[in-house]
């Protein structure tokens, strides 16, 4: 690419420090002496897709191979795109800046919905078709993995082959035979064949889908010898022998999350009912403590990052958190490296290492109890109590936290008016169990407490993904009434787009037919929309209409059991029964015990995969609460 | 112990901002694993000191910093380690130990070189350039926190000279008096009356005065 071209370029646009590349750690490799190249693409900006921890894993993994390359690309800001497309420069790998085009394998991680737009944009801007019909034999093969392909529907007409499940081995095996069909000269619908073979690996263009006059889904086949009818989540059994990065490029220009990250465990055993990911990363797999030192002190030496956090669904549970945490505060006194908890719960065990980090640093407290009455935390399978948060956050208070974040939903299944006064009384109740402390105990600063109260988006793969999501108008209403519950002294209110998350909920369990809108909506000048400040709600709407199709029949509508779901040929280990079982349970308020505590039978247990926890087992007398801490 | 460290940060960093270069600097002094002092107080920070911030967007070849250490090294030994744990666009270049009470660098700067590489150069930009020098007082408009002030650029210039495609200029770059090339150049084409050309600008040294005449910072 013409550098001097771009050098003028990134004169224009703001942060141009996103387009740079060079950062430490970044790995530069000889573009013509490898066999493949591998385009990482996060489909949003620098700064949120350089904390993603996904990207990070495989972009060690794929470059500790020594026949392949892979190079990070990201969604330029708008200002940027329009410039690239008037001065006719492609999306560029930061590492090399070879156009996306250019590339063997261009990779998506799906992390959230309303990123799908930025999808085709990328392509689009990086000269590749954006259907994955109209590719040419030469084209990159466009893959894609990460949460949200557990549904890969919407995205069918625009990615030759998804990736189920945890990636680090399937990447591996994805590589290899793309590589090897280009060089034996395979076609790519041959190529598409022998990767639609592999476990966890899902090519759309190889089945067919019809539908009923009502718009639900009719059948859905393969149509060729080669596809699975049944496509099985990939699982890493042995979290401390799979690849984790020893090094990870370090940015120049502040990111969201800049700074060191350490997952200690994958899965969740909580069994949150609206949880997709508590569902899709089963079963719950700790790292060694020893494989985490070690990391951890590889990580520290190649960053010189100040700061560490410890990453999983709910750090609290992993068994030997105060072990570690104080293993690593020693280790890193000297060299002034906090260590901070973003998912955790405080209580007795934990207090003790949260006065450590404090040593150190303090990081922001944030609890989700996600419901407001006990009634609906049991509904949802939240195995919180009150008594739990007003501890917590009476422990967090004495240990010199003023504020304090508490997440809730609105609109889960069954939510009376009660429910949403209960959020204003939690509110209440942490203000007082500030004022409940003698004044030499509590922080000078003064409590705050901040409540925010998203749209609940109902999601594949968990209990209520038959489940009707409230319409714009109930959710309008709701949270006017949530804010006059809500008008406390020291108590901020937060709520979140509800067109927005209409939308995320009409992709997240679309069907085929949601592609077109996409496309539409794309058409129409839709990207960015994450973005408040790009995102136009009437253009999705016209859309919509364009494809003749509803958004109420994907977001308002309750599916009944017998319907066929768009992603129900994706067996992500927890069966469509234990889903439904749950489901019944949730409307009679009924709670499920954390299956560390005993098998629920959710499905997994027949894949011999359950209890590779690494580190002692939890035992059945602890006592211990439920993670408040997201 | 204090080291003076001459670096360079490089073309593709240019649009990091000063801030930033800091940040980035102090994870390197991190990886390298030097005996480095850190600030009192409740978020502790690696002690090191800049000469002078760098424009975003302007490259520099010898940029200047000031690094405290704990125990006494070699420079060379010194030199190893960070160049070891620098980013390929931000080489260490040299390095002086010095005394803890030497003066900072940013009290000994005086001034700064820089080069202005232009995409074009206009046929009577020479010719101009001698009339533009010959003036007995350059007024001119400076950007101060409170808005724009008069000020007279004249004094701040040290040298301008035109080779090739290149303008080189050495400007006061002090507490005192500060003249930025950007300023310089749209006074000389505004002068001239001729269309300013695209430039890149490039800090080449930094420097300091010695018995009243300019010598590199770094050697003071």
């Amino acid at each position: 690419m013409e550098n001097k071209r771009l050098e003028r370029l990134l004169e224009e646009v703001q942060k141009p420090a996103r387009y740079i590349g060079g950062e430490m750690n970044a790995v530069q490799k000889d573009w013509a002496s490898v066999r493949s190249r591998f385009a990482f693409c996060f489909p949003d900006t620098y700064d949120i897709g350089m904390s993603h921890l996904g990207m990070k894993i495989l972009y060690y993994l794929i470059n500790g191979r020594e026949d392949a390359l892979c190079e990070r690309v990201f969604m330029p800001g708008a200002d940027m795109a329009d410039r690239m497309r008037e001065e006719g420069i492609p999306l560029f790998g930061l590492e090399s800046r070879h156009a996306l085009h250019e590339f063997d394998i261009v990779g998506f991680t799906l992390q959230y919905e309303m990123s799908y737009t930025n999808i085709l944009e990328m392509l689009s801007l990086g000269r590749i078709e954006i259907f994955a019909k109209d590719r040419p034999e030469a084209a990159p093969l466009v893959v894609a993995g990460g949460p949200c392909a557990f549904n890969p529907e919407p995205l069918a007409p625009f990615i030759d082959a998804f990736m189920i499940g945890d990636g680090e081995d399937v990447m591996h095996e994805l590589i290899t035979v793309i590589r090897d069909g280009r060089e034996q000269g395979l076609s790519r619908k041959d190529i598409l064949r022998r990767l639609a073979g592999l476990e966890g690996v899902y090519v759309p263009a190889l089945y067919d889908v019809s539908y009923h006059p009502d718009g639900t889904l009719k059948s859905f086949a393969p149509n060729d010898p080669a596809a699975p009818k049944t496509v099985r989540k990939r699982v890493v059994r042995d979290l401390s022998a799979a690849v984790y990065p020893e090094s990870i490029p370090v940015p120049y220009t502040e990111i969201v999350h800049d700074r060191m990250v350490l997952e200690i465990m994958r899965g969740c055993t909580r069994g949150c009912r609206f949880c997709q990911a508590g569902m899709l990363y089963r079963p719950v797999r700790e790292r060694s403590m020893e494989r985490l030192l070690e990391l951890a002190d590889k990580l520290q030496q190649s960053t010189g990052y100040e700061e560490m956090s410890l990453s999983s669904l709910s750090s609290g549970d992993f068994t030997c958190l105060p072990e570690l945490i104080s293993a690593l505060m020693e280790r890193y006194r000297e060299k002034r490296v906090s260590v901070s908890l973003p998912s955790m719960r405080i209580d007795n065990i934990v207090k003790q290492s949260l006065e450590e980090t404090q040593q150190v640093k303090k990081s922001g407290l944030t609890l989700a109890p996600e419901a407001g009455t006990q009634r609906l935390r049991d509904v949802i399978n939240k195995g919180v109590t009150e008594e739990d948060l007003i501890r917590s956050v009476t422990d967090a208070f004495e240990c010199g936290w003023s504020s304090v974040k508490l997440y809730f939903m609105m609109g889960l299944p069954t939510e009376t008016d009660e429910d949403l006064q209960g959020i204003g009384h939690l509110a209440k109740k942490v203000v007082d169990a500030y004022y409940a402390l003698p004044k030499e105990k509590r922080s000078k600063a003064g409590v705050k407490v901040t409540a925010s109260a998203s749209v609940f988006v109902p999601k594949p793969f968990t209990p209520f993904q038959w489940a009707a999501q409230d319409t714009i108008a109930q959710v309008h209403e709701k949270q006017a009434r949530l804010r006059q519950y809500l008008k406390i002294k020291c108590v901020n209110f937060n709520w979140h787009e509800s067109e927005l998350s209409m939308l995320e909920a009409c992709i997240s369990r679309g069907d085929r037919r949601m592609g077109g809108v996409i496309y539409a909506a794309w058409k129409r000048g839709c990207r960015l929309d994450s973005w408040m400040e790009h995102f136009r709600y009437e253009k999705w709407l016209s859309a919509f209409e364009d494809c003749r199709l509803t958004p109420d029949f994907y977001a308002y509508r309750e599916r009944p059991y017998d319907e066929l779901l768009p992603w129900q040929f994706i067996d992500a280990g927890v069966s469509q029964e234990y889903l439904k079982k749950e489901n019944e349970k949730a409307k009679r308020g009924e709670t499920t015990r954390d299956c560390r505590r005993g098998c629920n039978g959710c499905g997994l247990q027949g894949w011999g995969v359950c209890g590779w926890v690494k580190n002692p087992p939890l035992k059945d007398t602890d006592k211990s609460s439920a993670p408040l801490f997201d | 112990m204090k080291m003076i460290v001459v670096f360079e940060k490089g073309p593709r960093l240019r649009h990091i901002g000063h801030l930033d270069l800091m940040r980035a600097m102090q994870r390197a002094l991190r990886r390298s694993g030097l005996p480095l002092c850190y600030s009192q107080g409740f978020n502790p920070h690696i002690l090191l000191s800049f000469a002078a911030p760098l424009s975003v967007g302007m490259p520099g070849k010898r940029e200047i910093m000031e690094v405290p250490i704990a125990r006494d090294m070699a420079a060379e030994a010194f030199m190893d380690r960070l160049s070891a744990a620098l980013p390929p666009d931000l080489p260490c270049l040299e390095v002086r130990p010095v005394d803890d009470r030497h003066p900072a660098p940013m009290a000994l700067l005086s001034a700064a070189a820089y080069e202005a590489k232009m995409e074009t150069v206009p046929e009577a930009l020479p010719e101009a350039m001698g009339r533009f020098l010959a003036q007995k007082e350059i007024p001119a408009l400076r950007k101060t926190k409170t808005g724009l002030k008069p000020c007279d650029l004249r004094p701040m210039i040290h040298e301008l000279t035109l080779t090739g495609d290149t303008l080189s200029m050495t400007l006061a770059l002090c507490e005192k008096a500060t003249c930025k090339p950007e300023l310089l150049l749209s006074s000389l084409f505004e002068f001239a009356a001729l269309p300013r050309p695209r430039a890149l600008i490039t800090r080449t040294r930094l420097l300091g005065l010695r018995n009243g005449a300019l010598c590199p910072l770094e050697t003071l």
